[in-house]
């Protein structure tokens, strides 16, 4: 091989590695963790593993799969069923939808659901007996307990992010496509289909006769279960977390860093309390007397009812995943940080931090 | 610094573009398609020059003085080398005109290909670099998410149809064959087997197609509509100079053309 040659295949070879590594993340894009948890386990999904760890120490319990397999992403938020089952979809390039053994973290199901074309990265519904799984591919599919298809799935339109939320009879579904689907499961048709002028990428809260539910259209629009809407709030930037209801005060963030409670009743705002050059993503929590917000910048803040800072620390990484509460402990996952998930107190004392094991 | 130069002016042009057109089905695909047009527009003088080059070297091969030097060091590389160099620079003649706007479009695949990931937004985390991505001016409410589809393609994956059973990758093919015959087209023709930049510009005609045609095998398809776009584009450019080598697309007619002329 002359020289010109062995250059010309150099160069071409390094043109390739810089593509590839300027590339890499595109077919199996990262995202944030979903976490979940129950009185003894946190449920963390984290790229090619989930993992179920100790409430009480901050030790790992078991990972799903023991070994790393490059088709297999886990990005969505697992949801643990009453009957004792761990429910989680991958969002890798190969999307199987998966029943673990919370104990455990053994496979249920002999046979993954893999009907879908796309990603789950959203929490699925479990609702009479019947798993409700929103897709990337636009579809909501129906499976029974046991993993079998149990009605032809609906086609909704629009990438599905997130989980769907029922009022004890009624379904309500958002999407990437503008709209909030409501959906009879009676029969498995659509309602009504309620176009929110943007992305609602997360879900619906349930209240009196209809959902409040935020979007990039940067509103809070109520939706009555007849498919009416109105807009009760605006806000400065895209609202991305799901609101949170608690009587006639609800609760939403934006990406511009407000936390605002609203009385939902005169329309008024009873507080904002903005963050300064920062964002909220994650849903807001509402625990005991406290609202906690998990900010962009890595920022747990704890507040009172009346929007008082109670506490505020500072974890590491970026907060985009919603906190959850198991027991004592308040769980927040940050991203790309030096650990994966921490446990506080309502003091805002941290208790332990987890980091998987390499 | 790299998404300030080239991320976030490629994602906010292909969002206006997209946006402009009505942001609907198989607009995506329309407007990467126009936003290769444009890059072709801005990267004409590269072009020109590169076509330009092609040409110079190709009717090297017919001159006398050039001819003899074959002959005479036909045994002494070396000197064969230097004496050619003499007359490249003499003639004001770059070698690899042809090869260098090739290898410059990199930065520009690279940038386009995060531009569509970016903006498809497969994930929650890449839907929040998108709104980070946008200038203050450009209101994307109305178009997120984008429609990924475009004909029989989703621009955000790798393409391929079902034949018989099997998945046919129909969007790589058309990549490595257009980019063959570019390549071809523009390759100086040679009297000589031991022209060295002849044979590295044939090489890059091997090398260039089963590279592009690996990258549109497995990565979003809207890259390949780029450079299927781009190479047609590139033959149309060449063809309108009415000195394109259409007798080079056959592998080993090289020589024989240019013998002819």
């Amino acid at each position: 091989m002359n020289t010109k040659r062995l250059i010309l295949i150099s160069l071409l070879v390094l043109l390739g590695t810089l593509f590839l590594s300027a590339c890499s993340g595109g077919q199996v894009s990262n995202n944030w963790h979903g976490l979940a948890a129950d009185a003894e386990r946190a449920y963390l999904s984290s790229g090619a593993f989930v993992y179920a760890i100790d409430v009480k120490t901050g030790k790992q319990v078991w990972q799903y799969p023991a070994e790393a397999d490059s088709k297999l992403m886990f990005y969505a938020t697992p949801i643990l069923t009453a009957d004792g089952q761990l429910l989680i979809g991958s969002a890798g390039t190969h999307h199987p939808f998966t029943s673990l053994d919370p104990a455990t973290g053994k496979e249920k199901w002999a046979e993954s659901f893999t009907k879908n074309k796309g990603a789950w990265l959203s929490t699925p519904l479990v609702f009479n007996d019947t798993i409700y799984a929103p897709n990337t591919d636009g579809f909501l599919y129906m499976m029974d307990m046991n993993g079998k298809e149990s009605a032809d799935p609906i086609e909704l339109g629009g990438a599905l992010w997130s989980a769907p939320t029922t009022d004890g009879s009624l379904l309500y579904v958002t999407s990437l496509d503008h709209h909030v689907h409501i959906i009879d499961p009676a029969n498995s048709a659509v309602n009504k289909s309620i176009n929110l002028g943007g992305a609602a990428p997360s879900s619906p809260v349930i209240a009196k006769g209809g959902v409040y539910v935020g979007s990039f259209a940067s509103t809070i629009e109520f939706v009555t279960s007849a498919g009416e809407s109105k807009t009760i709030a605006t806000a400065d930037n895209w609202i991305w977390g799901s609101p949170v209801l608690d009587g006639d005060t609800l609760y939403y963030a934006d990406l511009k860093g407000n936390i605002i409670s609203l009385d939902v009743a005169s329309g008024k705002q009873n507080w904002n309390a903005t963050q300064k050059d920062d964002a909220v993503i994650a849903s807001l929590l509402l625990h005991g007397d406290q609202i906690y917000a998990a900010t962009e910048a890595g920022n747990f803040i704890a507040f009172d009812r009346e929007g008082k800072l109670v506490w505020e620390k500072n974890v590491g990484g970026s907060l985009y995943t919603t906190p959850v509460v198991s027991g004592e402990h308040i769980l927040v996952a940050p991203y790309q940080a030096e650990f994966a998930l921490a446990a506080y107190d309502k003091d805002g004392k941290q208790a332990w931090t987890f980091t998987p094991e390499k | 610094m790299w998404d300030t130069l080239i991320i976030q002016p490629m994602t906010n042009l292909l969002l206006w573009i997209y946006d402009s057109l009505g942001h609907g089905p198989h607009m995506f695909g329309l407007a990467i398609i126009l936003f290769t047009i444009l890059v072709r527009l801005v990267t004409w003088p590269l072009n020109a020059s590169q076509v330009k080059g092609a040409q110079a070297m190709q009717e090297l091969q017919n001159d006398k003085e050039w001819q003899e030097i074959q002959k005479k060091y036909a045994k002494d590389k070396e000197k064969l080398a230097q004496e050619q160099m003499r007359i490249y620079k003499e003639r004001g003649i770059n070698p690899f005109a042809s090869c260098l706007p090739t290898l410059i479009q990199f930065p520009v695949i690279i940038g386009l290909y995060q531009s569509i990931t970016r903006a498809l937004s497969a994930t929650p985390f890449d839907m929040l670099k998108l709104a980070r991505t946008m200038y203050p001016f450009q209101v994307v409410e109305n178009i997120i998410p984008l429609n990924s589809k475009f004909l029989w393609m989703d621009l955000g994956r790798p393409e391929s149809i079902q034949v018989l059973g099997f998945a046919l990758p129909t969007l790589a093919i058309i990549v490595a064959l257009t980019t063959y015959v570019q390549s071809k087209l523009t390759m100086p023709a040679t009297s000589n087997p031991n022209d060295q930049s002849a044979q590295m510009a044939g090489m890059m005609s091997i090398y260039m197609p089963l590279l592009l045609g690996w990258f549109a095998l497995n990565f979003a398809s809207g890259i390949s509509v780029y450079f299927i776009t781009s190479n047609v584009l590139g033959i149309v450019q060449y063809a309108a100079t009415g000195r394109a080598n259409w007798s080079s697309l056959i592998p080993g007619s090289n020589k024989k053309t240019s013998s002819k002329k």
